[in-house]
């Protein structure tokens, strides 16, 4: 400040540092029942700056009274958004005008920012408006451009508490804009809010006056994707949280356990959306930020210090989550290409299976383009490793059983990590979503296998890993998922059953089985009947007794394993005419259900059209094949 | 009268509303807006700033009580079946839901020291205590409490010792016995007093916890937990344990849980923004909220807790509670609505039979292992005096034979006799010892050995009664902690208490069944009237249409003042639209103005050749003059973002 004596001066500096002080530090030791005592000293001190400062400008205002005195702007508040901002108008940044006017303006954003803590929205409001109007009449300068960023964050959140969205969105926009230009426009180190209040010798470095800005410009990237969000808009949002995260990195300010669980939850966005090159690129990056967090503590250490044995807790956990975050990329990378692959009797359809694959070449092309122009994550440290990771596995739906192979031995890489430490003593839920999934990957992976003896085989083992939890859970504290696996179990021995089959017909060339291969079947179909059954019984009430009504969410399901059942019981092969019988009877009994179930309910037909639409015609036909038999066997 | 032959039964619902207190009555003339029907179990609810002519809003449920009701009402009639059946080895949940300051906490606790104002809590400890001491003498009990708090989503135990500075705990789960919170502190209880120590312990913890009260109190949730094991030997001569599981919930203020914005519907919280960058998570978690991808942390430590109560295995109350203040309307509206939707939640309840984890089992293992142990001791101290002694001691035998069924009554005796047999060994080698001592004729070193010896032995003998005193307070310790039933029937009173209760549960159970049976008809009378459509006269038709037309002229009010509020909002947003409009037109008409009085024709053509809109950010846009790095920047981002 020209004018005003140097002590002057420095009995403001002195002011502002106290202010400060009281806000950031003091504030924290305040009393439960005077929770604001040092805001509101620092309140009292502001308002003590703002006078000086308009006195001093009263003082000035006399030598150059121009263009400010006869200013009689109209009072409307500015609004963002819908205005140019704040470039090529009025005198600029750098002037004393400019400057002061910054001054002034900044101590209004400080006693906007304190009634905001104070919990005085309204007057906080209109404070900040009032920096909004003072900025108004000056050009962004490296001078003022960290204050018209940090008083739009500050309105853009107080907009967004009372769910003026739009409004939010308007401040915090504008806000991005004048970063983005100025960067481009200008790019010096600008000016901190607090240095306008600093005696010479305590001014700050370039670097820290860097690291500021750019804090507050992470900060507006980060109100926007809750504002994205908020307004619906999930594709912006996720973009802002991204570049969010970018940011952190970039800036060196993020705790790398978090951070890394964060990106690994973005990748879950991605990849529910399809997008697997983004989705990978968030995994990697979180795989390799957790790691700079250090190595697990040994058991041992966490025995001694309780600090140390949270820490392991948390670590463990915590990269268990990303491992998780992982199989289930992996999982919907089969998944979607096993859909784009399968016929319409589920399976591979080799046409289909060429065509992609001579468009393959294409998309490899746009991979490239894309990554080098995605936004990628990456300190200079971390960049390669980041990258390394991306390349173990691909992002490009996979189109052969090698292909599919490497995703598989990926996701089932991470199913180890994962259960390592969501166990199932401690974690029960947790662990068997884990199992699932990996049954899951061996599913998808099935689909691949051309060998009908290897892909019996994989199914085997998702029998294997299901099988003995199931029947170790609490029926009552499981109920839903001993349900889910039931099922899963039942449809996994039908599908062997079905691969069995297919294989002892191409092997003989008679029409008939021999013992062995009869044996194999029936012991196939009747655990798939059992597990079917067993499903229908969890239904039941604790007296045992069929419910008349069925949920809706299990309708389909009870439904469904009923016409199965039936099916099942159709095809057991025995030798002896009346067991024969009997099978098909009972076959004929869960058909009848089926049918007498939507005739009774006739909302849940549309729930198991094909189903009821097999059980009707099976239950006029069932009887004459019975009879048949009967008479079959009389002739012998 | 039950609902027939479900295994699932919704979720109980009552609604409690609290009298208008004074500074509400001194408020202004325009009193409750709450009205209820207790016959009906209605409540209407009065919108103080509707016109009159509105409709009032009704919700049903399963009971309601209004000002006048009293404590012991709500629990014979809503309360008192659950914890029969928690007591009958079911999972049992009662809520208290509602805003701060409607009287959750005098629902749940009330008055203590007032028999007639106790709350849930107090009664519920009293007629479990009660249901014990009158059993059958076959059944043993083991009754535990646990108290938590949920405060942040963090658990906090309550009943630590050191709870101020404890750490938070984790939630767990087992394959036999579902979620559980690991190292959670639990009191083995044996009377209403030991109890309800336990209670105040907790109680005062969490007063403690927090500097101020009422704040904390409306952001967390308390939840008292009570286990009653029972064992009963079974028809198969086994004993059998059910254990049931009562969690009484005092959840925190619902205007901390769902505030409404002028809608209504929507979550205030969803409109904040998280100013610190820490939140990133929940931003990111609430997009990447899909069915096939993994997002951690997603449910919250309360509904874990407590997911077998809503849709599990469980019966459940949940007792909501209204202030009638007409400034609380928009609350009192909410939280009906809550009330109403939680009416739809349908649980199994099944009784736990046998669980792996019943602590009864445990315990009485341990018993009959102590027991064993002691015996076997006594054994050994009898054979080491015949040894000792040389001739048998005569009243040894029949005590072996007295056998284990005896011994539970006469422990303490035995005990009390083997002391005596303790004292008179150590008599006898003392005396013995003197003997040595007197004994002249013997050789000094031989004396010396002989007295070591029998120091020795008295050591011994020493360490052996201490090591059984040990055992037999171990012992005594546990078996007190079972309750056993029917040890207070010694009165004729307990019976006729027992069927005073029986008949006042009979008129619960009526009323109950009464107000249900009264919803029922109001249903049918609609669906009734709908259906008949033969008449026996003309008359008949006449008076049955007039009541149709009545009943669905009612409705097209109800519809038609909805419409109104539709329009009515329509109708502002469109002057609000309006407005705008003007105020624009009317700064465009200045902005042309300036232009044409103060900017050169040739200056106004260049800019505007420079202006191009941009869709994207809905605004104009001065095109620079050189195509500059910055917009190939941003038409690439526009690529990517496009790029799907």
């Amino acid at each position: 400040m020209a004018s005003a004596s140097s002590d002057e001066w420095r009995a403001v500096c002195d002011k502002f540092t106290n202010a400060q002080n009281l806000t950031v530090v003091e504030s924290r030791n305040d009393p439960e029942n005077d929770p604001f005592r040092s805001k509101y000293k620092a309140r009292e001190l502001l308002r003590e700056i703002y006078c000086t400062l308009k006195s001093f400008e009263a003082g000035e205002g006399e030598e150059e009274s121009g263009a400010e005195s006869s200013e009689q702007r109209p009072t409307e508040p500015p609004v963002d958004g819908q205005r140019e901002d704040g470039y090529g108008q009025g005198f600029s940044g750098d002037s004393p005008a400019g400057l002061r006017a910054a001054k002034l303006g900044a101590v209004e954003y400080y006693l906007g920012v304190n009634h905001v803590d104070t919990e005085e929205l309204s007057a906080g409001q209109e404070h900040l408006m009032n920096c909004m109007k003072l900025l108004e009449r000056c050009s962004v300068s490296s001078e003022n451009v960290s204050l018209f960023i940090h008083v739009r964050n500050q309105l853009g959140i107080l907009s967004a508490g009372w769910d003026e969205t739009e409004t939010a969105q308007g401040f915090l926009e504008t806000a991005e804009s004048i970063y983005q230009r100025y960067l481009k426009e200008d790019g010096s180190p600008p000016t901190d809010m607090t240095e306008y209040f600093t005696t010479e010798e305590n001014m700050l470095t370039h670097q820290e006056r860097t690291k500021r800005f750019e804090l507050a410009y992470t900060h507006t990237m980060y109100y926007l994707a809750q504002v994205y969000k908020n307004l619906g808009e999930t594709e912006r949002a996720a973009t802002y949280c991204h570049s969010t995260l970018q940011r952190q990195l970039q800036l060196n300010q993020f705790s790398p356990m978090e951070w890394a669980l964060n990106a690994a939850t973005l990748s879950q966005y991605y990849i529910t959306k399809g997008l697997y090159m983004e989705g990978r690129h968030c995994l990697s990056a979180a795989t390799v930020i957790s790691d700079l967090a250090g190595e697990v503590p040994s058991e041992a250490a966490a025995q001694e210090s309780e600090t140390e044995s949270e820490r392991r807790e948390q670590l463990r956990q915590k990269r268990a989550e990303i491992a998780r975050c992982w199989i289930k990329y992996c999982l919907n990378v089969l998944q979607d290409s096993k859909k784009l692959l399968e016929d319409s009797i589920g399976e591979l359809d080799t046409d289909r299976q060429e065509e992609l694959k001579m468009a393959r070449r294409r998309e490899e092309e746009e991979e490239e383009k894309g990554r080098k122009s995605a936004l990628l994550f990456g300190s200079e440290d971390t960049f390669d490793s980041i990258a390394s990771l991306e390349e173990k596995v691909h992002c490009l739906l996979p189109l052969d059983f090698t292909e599919a192979r490497a995703v598989f031995l990926v996701g089932q890489n991470y199913v180890t990590q994962a259960k390592e430490y969501f166990q199932m003593d401690g974690y029960v839920t947790d662990h068997i979503e884990i199992l699932q999934d990996h049954s899951a990957l061996f599913r998808a992976l099935a689909f691949y296998e051309e060998d009908l003896e290897r892909r019996c085989k994989m199914h085997k083992r998702r029998v294997d890993m299901l099988e003995p939890i199931c029947s170790d859970l609490n029926a009552q504290y499981y109920l839903m998922i001993r349900r889910q696996m039931m099922f899963e179990l039942a449809e996994i021995y039908n599908e062997m059953m079905d691969l069995k089959l297919t294989l002892a017909n191409r092997q003989s060339d008679t029409e008939s089985l021999d013992n062995h291969t009869i044996n194999k079947f029936n012991h196939l179909c009747s655990a798939s009947a059992k597990y079917f059954q067993m499903f229908l019984d969890s239904l039941c009430s604790p007296e045992g007794k069929i419910p008349e009504h069925l949920e809706e969410e299990v309708l389909r399901p009870a439904l469904v394993a009923r016409f199965r059942v039936a099916r099942l019981y159709s095809r057991l092969i025995s030798p002896s005419p009346s067991a024969q019988l009997e099978n098909l009877d009972k076959s004929l009994e869960h058909y009848k259900y089926v049918v007498q179930y939507c005739e009774a309910h006739p909302e849940a037909a549309a729930a198991v059209e094909t189903e009821l639409e097999l059980s009707t015609e099976m239950v006029g036909l069932l009887p004459l094949k019975m009879n048949l038999n009967i008479l079959s066997s009389k002739c012998i | 009268v039950m609902s027939k032959n479900k295994s699932s039964e919704s979720v109980k619902v009552v609604v409690r509303c609290r009298p208008l207190n004074r500074k509400e009555e001194s408020n202004g003339p325009a009193g409750s807006i709450v009205q209820m029907d207790l016959r009906l179990g209605q409540v209407i609810l009065r919108n103080p700033r509707a016109p009159v002519s509105e409709p009032q809003k009704t919700f049903t449920f399963d009971a309601v009580y209004d000002a006048n009701s009293k404590q012991g009402d709500l629990y014979d009639e809503s309360v008192r079946p659950l914890i029969d059946s928690v007591l009958a080895g079911f999972n049992g949940t009662i809520f208290a839901y509602g805003q701060t300051g409607t009287g959750k906490t005098y629902t749940m606790q009330g008055a203590w020291m007032d028999p007639q104002k106790r709350g849930v809590i107090p009664n519920a400890f009293d007629h479990i205590f009660t249901h014990i001491s009158r059993s059958q003498s076959d059944k043993q009990y083991l009754v535990r409490a646990s108290y938590l708090e949920i405060y942040l989503e963090e658990v906090l135990d309550l009943l630590d010792p050191n709870h101020g500075n404890a750490r938070p705990l984790e939630l767990r789960e087992s394959p036999e016995s579902g979620v559980y919170v690991r190292d959670l502190t639990s009191c083995v209880c044996k009377s209403i007093k030991e109890i309800e120590e336990v209670m105040n312990v907790g109680n005062q913890a969490r007063a403690v916890a927090a500097t101020d009260m009422n704040e904390h109190s409306s952001r967390s949730h308390a939840l008292f937990l009570i286990t009653v094991e029972c064992s009963q030997p079974g028809p198969d001569g086994r004993k059998h344990i059910r254990v049931g599981r009562l969690n009484l919930v005092d959840l925190a203020g619902s205007e901390r849980q769902a505030k409404t914005g002028v809608q209504g519907e929507r979550l205030k919280e969803a409109a904040k923004i998280n100013l610190s960058l820490s939140a990133l998570g929940n931003v990111i978690s609430a997009l990447a909220d899909g069915r096939s991808g993994h997002v951690p942390y997603r449910d919250s430590k309360l509904t874990r807790l407590l997911q077998d109560s809503l849709g599990g295995n469980a019966k459940t109350v949940m007792v909501a509670t209204l202030g009638p203040a007409p400034q609380h309307y928009d609350e009192t509206l909410t939280t009906l609505r809550y009330a109403n939707r939680a009416k739809n939640i349908q649980n199994q309840p099944r009784v736990n039979e046998d669980p792996k984890d019943a602590l009864l089992r445990e315990f009485q293992m341990e018993i009959a292992r102590l027991r064993a142990q002691l015996h076997h001791r006594k054994w050994r101290t009898k054979q080491k005096k015949e040894q000792v002694d040389g001739e048998g001691w005569e009243r040894d035998g029949d005590e072996e034979t007295e056998g284990e069924e005896e011994d539970e009554e006469d422990e303490e005796e035995g005990v009390e006799k083997e002391a005596e047999e303790y004292v008179k060994q150590e008599q006898r080698l003392e005396r013995e010892k003197q003997d040595i001592r007197e004994d002249q004729f013997m050789l000094a070193d031989e004396k010396q050995r002989l007295l070591g010896e029998k120091e020795r032995m008295m050591g011994v003998l020493r360490k052996e009664q201490e090591a059984t005193e040990q055992l037999t307070a171990k012992y005594k310790a546990m078996e007190s902690k079972l309750l056993v039933g029917g040890k207070n029937i010694i009165d004729h009173t307990n019976e006729q208490q027992k069927m005073l209760e029986g008949k006042r549960h009979e008129i619960a159970e009526q009323t109950r069944s009464e107000r249900e049976i009264q919803q029922q008809m109001l249903v049918r009378d609609e669906e009734t009237v709908e259906l008949r459509e033969t008449f026996t006269s003309l008359q008949q038709e006449v008076e049955a249409k007039t009541k149709k037309l009545k009943k669905l002229y009612a409705k097209l009010q109800c519809i038609k003042a909805e419409i109104q509020d539709v329009n009515d909002e329509h109708v502002r947003s469109r002057q609000e639209l309006e407005q705008t409009q003007n105020e624009l037109t009317r700064e465009l008409k200045f902005k042309y103005l300036i232009i044409e009085n103060f900017i050169p024709p040739e200056e106004k053509n260049k800019i505007m050749n420079r202006l191009t809109f941009d869709p994207e950010e809905d605004q104009w846009k001065f095109q620079p003059l050189v195509p500059s790095i910055f917009t190939m920047f941003l038409k690439t981002k526009c690529c990517i973002s496009g790029y799907e």
